[in-house]
C-alpha cells in the first residue's frame, strides 16, 4: 500500500540574515543555489519513491530566491519519483521583497498554488528592528501581486511581543493584515534564542526587555480581534478562513509521516525522527556522492513517546484531541491514561473535556508550555 | 634525664599569620623531613584547611633538633586550631605545652585572635616567644609592629624574633630560642599516670587515635587504661609519637607527647580534656576539669532531594566520628522534609561542616537560617530550651526569654571606627571599651588600630555580621568574641506564609520593632526569586496572627512555544523535557514550586 506523506523542501538560502532569527539559512550564499539544487534531487532520488504526496511546502531562509526555472525542476522531480495527489496544496515561503508579479504567475503556473508571506509586521520602525528588508507599502503591494497572479490561498505571518512594542502598535499591523483578507494567518510571538544578535541586544540593555504579560495581551487581542472578522482560530499561532488550514502544517500537529530534504531539514517515517546536518557543505558534499549523507538526528520513537508526542502536538489543535481516534490508533482512553496530568490542568483552567474532545482553554493555549510537559513520559 | 631535653610547643596566631608554614620550616630545618617531602603544610591535612588557611584538627610532631650546646632537644610541636569556636580546643592544647611561639604578620600586626590567643596562653602561664613574620614582604613594617607589641603585649623589642617562615631567614635563632626559653617538662615518670587527651581522630583501622600529654607515669603498649571524665576503659594497641608520620614506640613517659590507638569506636567516647590514667593504682585527681563544648549555634539541615535523606544521614555519622562537637539530632519540617538540627561550635564550624558534606558526600542541602538555643519561661511556669525558631511558643504563652551573649572584640584602623560602631550598634550591641594599640601607625594612612570592645546578643552575629565587618573595614578589621552568658531578651517569631502555609524553614527570631522591616525585606525578595506560578501567590510575614507585610506574585499568563519550524518536533520536545526537569529540582511550599536557589537566598539575608 502506498503511504500518504508531507514533503518539505529546506531552502537555506537569504539575502540578509534578520537578528532575531536562530533558523538555519545562510547569507551571502546565493552562488550556491545551483549546485543545492543538484544535491536536492539527488536526495529526493536517494529518499523518495511511490509515496502518496499530499503537501509540498518549501520553507527557509527564503524559498523564494529560488528562481522559476529551479521551482520547475523540483516539482517535476517529485512527480517523476512520486505521486502528487490532485489537490495537493503546494506552499512557498516568500519574503514581500523578494517577488514580483512576473515570478509569482510563473510559479503558480508550475502549481504553487499556497503563498504564505513573511510580512511580521506593518510597521516600518519595527521591521527595521527585525532587520527586515520590506516595508509595510512592500508588503501590500507582494498582495495585490499575488491577487494578480491567482494566488487564492494566501497566508501572512506576524511577529507580536517584539521590544518596545506596544498594544496599539500590534493593533495597527492586525488591522492592515486583516485589511489585506488573507485567507490564513500565523502569529508568532517573538522567541528569543540564546546568542541571537536581537538576544544580545537585550542582555546588553541596549533593547528593552519582552514583558511577556504584554505580549499575553497582543495575543488575547488577536483572538478576538480574528474571530470577529470570521477567521477560525485552528492552531495556537494559526488562524484560517474556514477550508484553508495549513493541510502541510496539520500534518506535524497530527502526528503523521512527513519526508524533509534540504539541509537541517526534519523527517518523521517508519517511528522515526530524523534530521539532515546543519551545514550546508557537509550538505551539499554528501549529496553529491563524495560521502554519505549526514544525518544529524536518527530517533527511534517507542509508542509511549508516540503518544506523548501525539498528544502535545494533538493538542496544540484548538479542536483538540479526539479521545476515540487516540483509542482508536493507541488503544488507550487517554482521559484515564494521564488521569492525573487531566485533572490538575483541568484544575488550573488549562484544559478541557468536551464531546469526546480533550482540548486546551483559552487561558491554556497561552500557557501549553505548562501543559505538554506533563505529558511527557518520565 | 630525657624529660630535660624535651621542650613542648605550640605556635599560636591570627588567620593565615603563617603558623602552618612555620611549622614546615621547622620540620624542615630540623631534618625531619627535606622540603622536597614537606608538600605544603604538613599540620594542616584537609583541604579544606588549607583552602580557609585555618586549621581545624590539631596535631603534634616530634622534631629532634641539635642545639649549639651540642645536645639533642626533642621539640614535640603540638599544631593548635587556630579559630575563636574552637577555643575550647585550643586551650586543652595549651594545657599540653610549656611555650608558645606567637607569629604575628610583619604586614599586619597585633589582630583580634593574636589577642585572644596570647591572653589564654597567659592564662595558662605558658613561656610566650613573640615573633614577627614575613619579614620578607615589601609591605612589612616590623618597626611599628614591634612597638604595637610593646605597647600591647609588654614584650621588648630585644625579646621579640623577626622571621620569615618562608625563606627561612631567622628560623634557625628561633629554634635556639626554643630550647633556652621554653622550659622542660614538669611531672614524674614515677608517679600513677596522668594523661591529657588534647585531640582524637577516628581511624578504620586502628578505632580512636588519641593524642595525648604524659604528664605523671608512662604508658606501653597493651596497657588497660581507664578515662577519668566518662570512665571509658580502652586497651593500647599502639603507642608512639609523630614525625610526622605516626611512628610506634615502647613507650611514651611523663613530659612526652605522643598518640596511642584505643580501638574505640567514636570520637565521642574519648573527648578531648579528658584525663587517661591507669586502670589498677591509677591517679585520683583529673589534670583539669573536663566538660563537653556546648553547641552554640544551630541550624537544620536538609536533603533538596528527600530520597537523599539517608546519605545525609550516614555522612554526618561518619563527621560525627571525627567532630564530637557537631551534634545533631532527626527532625522533620513539612517543608524540607527528613532532616537534622544540627549544633555548633560558632558559625565557621557551621560552614566547614556544610562544605564537608557537600564537597566529601556530593550532597545537596538546604540549610536554614542559623539560630541560637533560647532559655525560655512560659506562663505556665515550664521552662523551655529551643533551638529551632519554629518551636518558638505564642507571644501570649512567653513569661520571659534568655538568650546567649558575647564579649566582642574588633580590631580596626582607626579610619572604620565610624562605620563599625554603626554596625555595632544595629547589631544590638552595647558599647564597652575602645583601645588604642601602640603609637606608632598614627600617621598611618588608615590611622591608628584600636580595638573596640561590645557586649552583644550572639544571635545578631550569626549571618551577615562577619561579612559586614569586613565589608565595612574594607577587610582591614578582624574580630574575636566569647561567650559571656544568658541576658534576658525581648523577641518575638516572625513566620513567613507562602499561599498562606507557613513555611518553617522562613522563620526567623527577631526583636518586636524589628518585625516590619525584616517581613518586608523576606516577602520583597521572596517575591524577586519565586518564579510565577499558575495561579497567584500571596506572600506574608506575620507575628503572631498579625500581618506585618505582604507582597503578591501574580499569576504566569504565558508560556508557549509558537512556531512548529519545519517540522522539528525533537527539538520542541528537548526544550520541555528541560522545562520538566526543572521542575523537578523545585522544593514544593504546598503548590507552589520553589527553586531551591530561593530558599538559599532568604537564609542569605541578614
Amino acid at each position: 500500500m502506498t503511504h500518504t506523506i508531507a514533503l518539505y523542501i529546506h531552502v537555506p538560502f537569504c539575502r540578509r540574515k534578520c537578528p532575531y532569527c536562530s533558523f538555519v539559512s545562510y547569507d551571502y550564499r546565493e552562488a550556491d543555489i545551483t549546485l543545492y539544487l543538484s544535491a536536492l534531487k539527488n536526495e529526493l532520488i536517494r529518499r523518495a519513491g511511490g509515496e502518496c504526496i499530499r503537501s509540498i511546502y518549501f520553507g527557509g531562509g527564503t524559498p523564494s530566491l529560488l528562481s522559476v526555472k529551479y521551482i520547475g525542476d523540483l516539482i517535476s522531480a517529485i512527480s517523476s519519483l512520486s505521486t502528487v495527489e490532485e489537490a495537493a496544496e503546494i506552499t512557498i515561503e516568500a519574503n514581500p521583497g523578494t517577488i514580483n508579479r512576473v515570478y509569482l504567475t510563473a510559479i503558480r503556473e508550475l502549481g504553487v498554488n499556497r503563498l504564505s508571506l513573511g510580512v511580521q509586521s506593518m510597521n516600518n520602525k519595527e521591521l527595521t528592528l527585525l532587520g527586515r528588508i520590506h516595508t509595510g507599502e512592500d508588503a501590500k503591494e507582494a498582495v495585490r501581486f499575488a491577487r494578480g497572479s491567482g494566488f487564492d490561498n494566501l497566508s501572512l505571518d506576524l511577529i507580536y511581543g517584539l521590544p518596545g512594542q506596544t498594544l496599539s502598535d500590534w493593533r495597527h499591523s492586525l488591522d492592515e493584515a486583516i485589511a489585506m483578507e488573507p485567507e490564513h494567518l500565523s502569529l508568532y510571538a517573538l522567541t528569543l534564542e540564546a546568542d541571537t544578535p536581537m538576544w544580545r541586544a537585550i542582555k546588553e540593555g541596549s533593547l528593552p526587555d519582552i514583558d511577556p504579560d504584554l505580549s499575553a495581551e497582543m495575543y488575547e487581542l488577536a483572538e478576538d480581534l480574528l474571530a470577529a472578522h470570521n477567521y477560525g482560530h485552528y492552531e495556537i499561532s494559526n488562524w484560517a478562513r474556514q477550508g484553508q488550514e495549513c493541510r502541510h502544517n496539520l500534518t506535524y500537529w497530527r502526528n503523521l509521516p512527513y519526508l524533509g530534504v534540504g539541509v537541517a531539514a526534519h523527517s518523521c517515517l517508519d517511528g522515526h525522527r530524523l534530521a539532515n546536518t546543519k551545514s550546508l557543505d557537509k550538505y551539499m558534499d554528501g549529496f553529491f556522492g563524495k560521502v554519505s549523507p549526514v544525518l544529524e538526528l536518527d530517533e527511534e520513537i517507542n509508542p509511549e513517546l508516540e503518544l506523548a508526542e501525539t498528544v502535545i502536538l494533538g493538542l496544540r489543535l484548538c479542536a483538540g484531541i479526539d479521545i476515540d481516534d487516540i483509542r482508536g490508533r493507541f488503544g488507550i482512553d487517554i482521559l484515564l491514561h494521564y488521569h492525573q496530568q487531566v485533572e490538575e490542568l483541568a484544575g488550573y483552567g488549562l484544559l478541557e473535556h468536551a464531546d469526546g474532545y480533550l482540548k486546551l482553554t483559552r487561558r491554556g493555549r497561552l500557557l501549553s508550555n505548562e501543559v505538554f510537559w506533563r505529558f511527557l513520559p518520565e | 634525664m630525657q624529660q630535660a631535653l624535651t621542650r613542648n610547643f605550640c605556635i599560636i596566631a591570627h588567620i593565615d599569620h603563617g603558623k602552618s608554614t612555620l611549622a614546615d620550616r621547622l620540620i624542615e630545618l630540623t631534618g625531619t623531613l627535606r622540603r622536597e617531602e614537606i608538600g605544603e603544610q604538613v599540620m594542616d591535612s584537609m583541604d579544606l584547611e588549607r583552602e580557609r588557611g585555618i586549621t581545624i584538627k590539631a596535631k603534634a610532631v616530634r622534631l629532634h633538633y641539635k642545639a649549639s650546646d651540642g645536645k639533642t632537644y626533642r621539640l614535640n610541636l603540638v599544631d593548635t586550631p587556630g579559630h575563636v569556636d574552637f577555643s575550647y580546643e585550643v586551650s586543652r592544647t595549651l594545657v599540653a605545652c610549656e611555650g608558645a611561639v606567637l607569629v604575628i604578620d610583619a604586614t599586619q600586626g597585633i589582630q583580634a585572635q593574636t589577642l585572644a590567643n596570647t591572653y589564654l596562653a597567659m592564662e595558662h602561664n605558658l613561656e610566650i616567644i613573640p615573633v614577627i613574620n614575613k619579614i620578607d614582604l615589601p609591605g612589612s613594617e616590623p618597626e611599628s609592629v614591634l612597638e604595637e607589641i610593646r605597647s600591647v603585649l609588654g614584650y621588648q623589642p630585644q625579646d621579640v624574633l623577626l622571621i620569615s617562615a618562608k625563606t627561612g631567614q631567622g628560623v634557625p635563632p628561633l629554634l635556639e630560642e626554643i630550647v633556652r626559653r621554653i622550659p622542660p617538662p614538669k611531672g614524674d615518670a614515677q608517679q600513677p599516670l596522668r594523661a591529657l587527651i588534647f585531640d582524637s581522630r577516628y581511624d578504620a583501622y586502628k578505632g580512636v587515635i588519641a593524642y595525648l600529654r604524659i604528664v605523671d607515669g608512662r604508658i606501653s603498649k597493651e596497657d588497660r587504661l581507664r578515662l577519668m571524665g566518662q570512665d571509658t576503659e580502652i586497651d593500647v594497641l599502639e603507642v608512639g609519637y609523630f614525625a610526622p608520620v605516626p611512628c610506634p614506640a615502647t613507650e611514651l613517659s611523663a613530659g612526652d607527647v605522643g598518640y596511642i590507638a584505643t580501638g574505640l569506636k567514636s570520637v565521642e567516647e574519648c573527648r578531648v580534656g579528658d584525663t587517661v590514667t591507669s586502670i589498677y593504682s591509677g591517679a585520683t585527681e583529673p589534670l583539669i576539669g573536663y566538660h563537653h563544648p556546648k553547641p552554640m549555634v544551630f541550624a537544620g539541615i536538609y536533603p533538596t532531594q528527600a530520597e537523599d535523606y539517608k546519605d545525609l544521614r550516614e555522612a554526618i555519622e561518619k563527621l560525627n566520628l571525627n567532630d564530637a562537637s557537631l551534634s545533631y539530632e532527626p527532625e522533620s519540617s513539612p517543608i524540607l522534609g527528613y532532616g537534622f538540627r544540627c549544633g555548633f561550635l560558632g558559625l565557621l564550624h557551621l560552614d566547614i561542616v556544610r562544605e564537608r558534606l557537600e564537597r566529601e558526600f556530593y550532597l545537596s542541602l538546604v540549610v536554614t537560617v542559623p539560630g541560637v538555643r533560647f532559655s525560655i519561661t512560659k506562663t505556665s511556669g515550664q521552662q523551655l530550651t529551643i533551638t529551632n525558631p519554629d518551636e518558638f511558643p505564642e507571644p501570649t504563652e512567653i513569661e520571659k526569654i534568655e538568650e546567649p551573649w558575647v564579649k566582642i572584640s574588633v580590631i580596626t584602623p582607626s579610619s572604620f571606627i565610624g562605620a563599625l560602631m554603626e554596625l555595632l550598634n544595629e547589631s544590638e550591641g552595647i558599647y564597652k571599651h575602645t583601645e588604642y594599640l601602640g603609637q606608632y601607625r598614627s600617621s598611618g594612612e588608615l590611622g591608628q588600630r584600636v580595638r573596640l570592645e561590645y557586649e552583644m546578643p550572639l544571635r545578631c552575629m550569626l549571618t551577615t555580621f562577619y561579612d559586614q565587618i569586613k565589608s565595612r573595614s574594607r577587610g582591614y578589621a578582624s574580630m574575636d568574641y566569647e561567650l559571656i552568658g544568658f541576658r534576658e531578651a525581648r523577641l518575638v517569631k516572625l513566620s513567613v506564609l507562602v499561599n498562606d502555609m507557613a513555611v518553617d524553614a522562613f522563620s526567623r527570631i527577631i526583636p518586636p520593632e524589628k518585625a516590619h522591616e525584616v517581613g518586608k525585606a523576606m516577602v520583597a525578595k521572596l517575591k524577586e526569586v519565586i518564579p510565577r506560578q499558575l495561579f497567584k501567590v500571596p506572600i506574608q510575614a506575620a507575628v503572631g496572627s498579625r500581618i506585618v507585610a505582604r507582597e503578591d506574585i501574580s499569576a504566569k499568563r504565558k508560556d508557549v512555544l509558537a512556531k512548529c519550524y519545519g517540522g522539528d518536533i525533537t527539538r520542541k520536545r528537548k526544550l520541555l523535557e528541560k522545562q520538566k526537569e526543572g521542575k523537578k529540582k523545585m522544593k514544593s511550599i504546598g503548590r507552589v514550586e520553589v527553586p531551591k536557589e530561593a530558599f538559599l537566598d532568604i537564609l542569605k539575608l541578614g
